[in-house]
């Protein structure tokens, strides 16, 4: 409960340089000490609360509490909170355990809504494409709101329910959530600050929200310049970043001199050193080199090599023109694309590429340039030791902490998103070859030439990743599951929902089927979805539907190309398919470790043992690379492998012993 | 078919593919390290290995063969 001050303790402030328009409007705490105040000027409403304690500097220092040199305007100060050296303090809650020591301007002047709802026009610089940040935003929400305008009556419905929450986020008091810490910064105006922030040394801070707690703090550091931005939970902005009009979603990191201004940042995105304009980095989007621009472009699971480059302007109409680079796809160093381009998922663009082109429905290939002309090898990166190891490294590298995690990730490198890709290009290089004269050696598919010797082979090897992709689907839920019969079994593989070829989409890191994203607009238009909480609850509920939905879309392509269906489901069938998934499966890590190899060989020596022979260079080699044999992620797949043959054995023996105990006939 | 006969076949596809004489390719020729094939030249002779000689190879045993003389070899098998 607060209290007026005493006459006593009016004239002990007065003594210690403190002043206050009228003290009548300045309201205490019982336990308030006015020997821990000096040289504090108060006007307007102020609340103090017990200063008796001591406030945590550092993690290791505690300076007492109390306030010093301060000029302070309508605020309400927490519990045990320290404040020295404040040019300008006014419009804030400041909640308990709060540092805060040499700022010039901390202030919140009208109503705020803290950067919430600010519009960034992001992936088309030329505009349209608007998208309103704030507090809560996911990756798939700023997808729906940025990508899916093809229907305006969504995109003003959704807009309006963003609107609505936006509106409580409008306020004339700004906060500095308990146990902040804030030091040496010149201007904090219209930000919001949540608890356990540790800013230090910014520049400025402006219109803005810090959504920092204490499972997963923010800390912003020297010479940061942020206006108009939203940060989220677990992220890191330092060096000297600059950012405008940008939005840093949970556990990102941006810095050493990165700048951007109109780009969305999603979960665990690395920035630093180079520029961004106007980008969509959905989940998991990396740049680290200072001469990379990303402009005007959709990433996710991306990195960027260094020098990269786009365009987006023709010099006509404007930057207009925007691209699409689909999950795990990478730019090779000084690679340059000219928007617009869509790049399939998990390709690698190399060499700088004059023309636009549209790989979608070749996946996994390499992007490079012969004699000036964009040439496509198709399905290159399924085998490569890249591709593999990113299955492994994303989900060991969610620095997410926060209790709720915004974004919605799925991880797998297969999926009904990319094995419907992989269809489409077996389908596409098998007329492409069959209408292809042998006197070509390059055919041209929307704009990348494709060697006509690649067609058919190119063709095998998106033919063994689906093998691997959808049998491997199968064994999975054969793996755990205990049957005792050729009915239990059926029973296991039963899906939850109709198989049927339905297509997917990635939305900025999750996997969906469109029709489930299409039912869920439909839901916003009607007015079924009235708020923000019903729809990330919707977009939930999407995401978990991921298993079984994708296993129902195995069975449907199963049944297609395999005949595969589980109403004439026999033992034998299920042996044939055991089988084809051990023997492809191996080969494929077999490809992936020959690709491994090459790690290791001659070429890879090249640059060790400096001034030695050829003795010393392999010495050399090996005490600073290691060998083939020994290296980690070598042994790892050769011990996938290795619980493949195993898991092939127990799966294929129990089956056997179905067969043998009940010759073919089989009851529940 | 004669094991000559497939080796100087396999040199032309070589020679085509990688852009070099005939000549220069011996033998003993290593692809990567003698003939600077990187992973997509591989990839592209292994298909062209294949239309020349019209069959259809295992990639991942095709992918362990170093040598013109283990291309040869290695192909031999399959006619």
């Amino acid at each position: 409960m607060y209290r007026c001050l005493s006459d006593k303790e009016i004239e002990i402030l007065e003594l210690r340089g403190c002043s206050a328009d009228t003290w009548n409007t300045v309201e205490v705490k019982d336990t308030f000490l006015p020997e821990r105040l000096r040289n504090v000027r108060f006007s307007g409403k102020i609340r103090l609360g017990k200063n008796n304690g001591k406030t945590d500097f550092n993690g290791t220092f505690f300076k007492p509490s109390g306030i010093f040199n301060c000029d302070i305007r309508n605020c309400i100060v927490g519990d045990n909170v320290y404040l020295s050296n404040i040019g300008t303090l006014a419009n804030y809650t400041i909640e308990e355990d709060v540092f805060i020591e040499n700022v010039g301007v901390l202030v919140v002047s009208g109503v705020s809504t803290f950067g919430n709802g600010h519009e960034i026009e992001i992936l088309n610089e030329g505009g349209g494409r608007e998208l309103p940040v704030f507090d809560r935003l996911s990756a798939q929400l700023a997808y729906l709101l940025v990508i899916y305008r093809h229907s305006r009556k969504f995109s003003d419905t959704l807009k309006s329910i963003i609107d609505r929450y936006v509106r409580t986020r409008a306020s004339e008091i700004g906060t500095i959530g308990k146990g902040s810490k804030i030091r040496d910064v010149k201007t904090i105006h219209n930000v919001r600050i949540g608890a356990f922030a540790n800013i230090r040394g910014a520049s400025l801070l402006e219109e803005g929200t810090v959504g920092s707690n204490q499972l997963a703090p923010v800390f912003i550091g020297e010479d940061v310049s942020a206006s108009r931005f939203i940060v989220l939970s677990g992220s890191v902005i330092k060096d000297g970043a600059i950012i405008s009009s940008t939005f840093v979603g949970q556990g990102v990191q941006i810095g050493r001199q990165f700048s951007a201004e109109n780009s969305a940042f999603f979960a665990n995105c690395e920035a630093f050193h180079s520029e961004a304009c106007s980008i969509f980095a959905g989940p998991y989007t990396v740049t680290h080199h200072r001469s990379t621009l990303l402009i005007a472009g959709l990433f996710s699971f991306y990195n960027a090599g260094s020098g990269t480059n786009q365009s987006n302007h023709m010099y006509k109409l404007g930057p207009v023109h925007q691209g699409i680079i689909e999950r795990g796809a990478k730019t090779g160093s000084f690679s340059y694309m000219l928007w617009p381009c869509r790049v399939g998922a998990f390709s690698v663009v190399m060499d700088k590429h004059a023309g636009n082109f549209d790989t979608t429905d070749l996946p996994f290939s390499y992007i490079s340039v012969e004699n000036g002309k964009s040439v496509l090898t198709p399905a290159m990166n399924l085998f490569t030791v890249g591709t593999a190891r990113d299955s492994g490294k994303w989900p060991a590298r969610d620095r997410r902490k926060d209790t709720e995690k915004l974004d919605l990730i799925h991880f797998d490198i297969l999926s009904p998103f990319t094995a419907q890709k992989i269809l489409n290009g077996i389908k596409l290089l098998e007329r492409l070859h069959a209408d292809t004269p042998k006197s070509r050696e390059f055919v041209l598919y929307k704009g990348v030439f494709i060697n006509r010797l690649m067609l058919r082979t190119s063709k095998r090897y998106y033919e063994l990743a689906l093998v691997v992709y959808l049998t491997g689907q199968l064994v999975k839920r054969l793996e755990t599951a205990e049957f005792k019969s050729l009915p239990g079994i059926k029973k296991i593989l039963q899906p939850r929902f109709t198989p049927v070829q339905e297509k997917w989409v990635d939305l900025a890191g999750m996997f969906a089927e469109k029709k489930s994203v299409e039912y869920l607009m439909d839901s916003v238009v009607s007015g079924e979805i009235t708020s923000l909480d019903i729809l990330v609850s919707r977009l939930q509920a999407i995401y978990e539907e991921y298993e079984e939905k994708s296993w129902s879309w195995c069975l449907a392509i199963l049944k297609e190309w395999k005949d595969f269906d589980l109403e004439s489901l026999s033992i034998p069938l299920l042996l044939e398919v055991l089988e084809e998934w051990k023997n492809n499966s191996l080969k494929l890590n077999n490809m992936i470790l020959k690709d491994a190899e090459k790690e290791f060989d001659q070429l890879s020596r090249i640059g060790f043992g400096n001034d030695g022979d050829e003795k010393e260079q392999l010495d050399d080699f090996e005490n600073i690379r290691g060998k083939y044999e020994s290296n980690s992620f070598v042994l790892g797949l050769k011990q996938e492998s290795e619980k493949t043959e195993a898991l092939y054995s127990r799966l294929s023996g129990r089956l056997k012993e179905l067969t043998g105990k009940q010759d073919g006939t089989f009851t529940d | 078919m004669e094991k000559k006969e497939i080796e100087s076949r396999i040199k032309k596809v070589v020679a085509h593919v990688l852009k070099l004489d005939e000549e220069e390719i011996t033998q003993d020729a290593n692809f990567i390290f003698d003939l600077g094939a990187d992973s997509m030249q591989s990839m592209l002779l292994i298909a062209a290995f294949e239309e020349e000689f019209d069959i259809e190879m295992d990639v991942e045993k095709a992918q362990e063969v170093q040598t013109i003389g283990g291309a040869v070899d290695f192909i031999a098998e399959y006619l």
